[in-house]
C-alpha cells in the first residue's frame, strides 16, 4: 500500500499541461461571472430595497391622506348638521318673535278694550251716581265733553210731539231750536230712533247738521235726542268706543233722566220706594 | 269723571300709586304734605285754574323739577305754549284715550 502513488498526485501528473490551464481558466472565468452575478445580485438587492423604502413612503402617504380625507369628511359631515340646527333655530327663533309680536299686539288691543270698558263703565255710573235732573244733566254734558269730545251739542227732550231742548253747551240754551220729528236731521233721529253719524266728526256741521244725533231711548221708545253739532278741533276721527259710547249714552241717559224725574216727585226715598213690595207681590 | 278714568288706569291697571286733588288749593295742600314723582292737572279748575297751579309749583323747591302734564279741552297753539313757557312737561287735550295719557306717564317717569 506504501507503494500506491497518491490519486491525486497521480491525476495532477497525468493530466496534460493545456487542461489544467483550461481549468485555471475555467476556474477564473467562474469566479469572475459568479463576482458579476453577484454584483449583479447586489444590485439588484439594492434597487429593490430602494424601491420597497419609495413604495413604502408612497404607502405612508396615502394613508395620511385617506385619514385626512376622512377628517374632512366627518368635519363636513358635523358642519352640516350644525348648519341644519342653525336653520331650525333661526326658523324658532322667527318663529318665537312672530308669536311675541302677536302676543304684544294681543296685550295692547286688551288693554285698549279695557280702558274702553272702564270709560263706559264710569260714563254709566256717572250717569246713575244722581237722582236730580240737574246733575244727571250735568254729568251727561260732561260726558258729551269730556269723553266724546262734543264742543257744542244739545239735548233734546220729546214733548207734547215736539222735541225740546233740554241742555246745551257752546250754544245758549235759547239759541237751540225747537226741532219737529221727521224734519231735519234731528227730527228724523227722533222720528225712526235710529242713530246718525256722519263718517268723521271733521269739519263739524251746526245743530241744522249735525255730525252725531243719537236717539234716547226708554223700552225702545224714544223719548229725545242728543245732536253733536261740532267736536274739539283736536278730534280728527271717530274712536273705536265712540259707537258704544253712543248707545250706552242713548239708553242711560234716558233712564237716568227718568229715574231722576221720578224721583223729583218724591220727598225722600222711602217715599219713592213705598208701594214696591206691591209690586214684586204682583204676578 | 276725568279723574276716575285716570285713577283707574294708572292704579288699577298700571299699579302706579295715585294721590287725588279735588282742586288746584286742594292739590298744593297735598303736595306740602308729601313728596310726589309726577303731577297731572287740569287747566279748567275751580278756586285756583290749573295754569296757576303750574307756576306755583315751579317757585317750589321740593317739587320745582317734578314733571307736569296738563289735560284739557283748550287745544290752541297758544294755550300750549303758554302752559309749556310756564314749565308744563306735557300738554294733552280731550277727549283722552287713557292709554295716551299711561304712555306720557311712562315716558316722564322713565318706567
Amino acid at each position: 500500500m506504501d507503494d500506491e502513488p497518491d490519486e491525486r498526485q497521480l491525476r495532477e501528473s497525468d493530466l496534460p499541461v493545456d487542461l489544467s490551464q483550461e481549468r485555471e481558466s475555467f476556474v477564473r472565468q467562474f469566479m469572475r461571472r459568479g463576482m458579476e452575478l453577484t454584483e449583479g445580485l447586489l444590485e439588484e438587492n439594492k434597487r429593490l430595497h430602494e424601491q420597497l423604502d419609495e413604495l413604502q413612503r408612497q404607502n405612508a402617504r396615502l394613508l395620511a391622506q385617506i385619514a385626512s380625507d376622512d377628517a374632512i369628511r366627518d368635519l363636513l359631515t358635523k358642519i352640516e348638521a350644525l348648519e341644519r340646527e342653525r336653520r331650525e333655530l333661526l326658523d324658532k327663533s322667527t318663529e318665537l318673535e312672530e308669536v311675541k309680536r302677536r302676543s304684544e299686539h294681543r296685550n295692547v288691543e286688551i288693554e285698549q278694550e279695557l280702558h274702553d270698558l272702564a270709560n263706559l263703565y264710569i260714563a254709566s255710573s256717572h250717569l246713575h251716581s244722581t237722582l236730580s235732573v240737574r246733575g244727571v244733566t250735568r254729568h251727561l254734558c260732561e260726558l258729551m265733553q269730556q269723553l266724546v269730545g262734543a264742543e257744542i251739542f244739545a239735548i233734546y227732550l220729546l214733548h207734547d210731539d215736539e222735541g225740546v231742548p233740554l241742555a246745551s253747551d257752546g250754544v245758549t240754551l235759547a239759541d237751540v231750536p225747537i226741532v219737529t220729528p221727521g224734519e231735519g236731521a234731528i227730527g228724523e233721529v227722533l222720528m225712526t230712533g235710529l242713530p246718525a253719524i256722519a263718517d268723521a266728526p271733521q269739519p263739524g256741521g251746526s245743530l241744522d247738521a249735525p255730525v252725531a244725533a243719537i236717539p234716547l231711548l226708554v223700552r225702545d221708545e224714544v223719548v229725545g235726542a242728543i245732536a253733536v253739532a261740532t267736536v274739539f278741533e283736536q278730534k280728527s276721527h271717530w274712536a273705536a268706543v265712540d259707537e258704544e259710547l253712543f248707545k250706552l249714552l242713548g239708553s242711560h241717559a234716558a233712564t237716568a233722566l227718568l229715574s231722576a224725574n221720578l224721583y223729583s216727585r218724591e220727598q225722600s226715598p222711602t217715599e219713592a220706594l213705598d208701594g214696591l213690595r206691591a209690586q214684586l207681590d204682583t204676578p | 269723571m276725568m279723574r276716575q278714568l285716570l285713577v283707574f288706569a294708572l292704579a288699577r291697571i298700571k299699579r302706579i300709586s295715585v294721590t287725588q286733588a279735588e282742586d288746584g288749593v286742594d292739590a298744593l295742600r297735598k303736595l306740602a304734605g308729601a313728596r310726589f314723582d309726577l303731577i297731572v292737572t287740569d287747566i279748567n279748575m275751580p278756586i285756583m285754574d290749573g295754569l296757576k297751579l303750574v307756576k306755583r309749583i315751579r317757585g317750589d323747591e321740593t317739587h320745582k323739577d317734578v314733571p307736569i302734564i296738563i289735560i284739557t279741552t283748550e287745544g290752541s297753539t297758544e294755550d300750549r305754549q303758554r302752559a309749556m313757557a310756564l314749565g308744563a312737561n306735557a300738554y294733552i287735550t280731550k277727549p283722552i284715550q287713557a292709554p295716551q295719557v299711561i304712555a306720557k306717564v311712562q315716558e316722564l317717569l322713565d318706567l
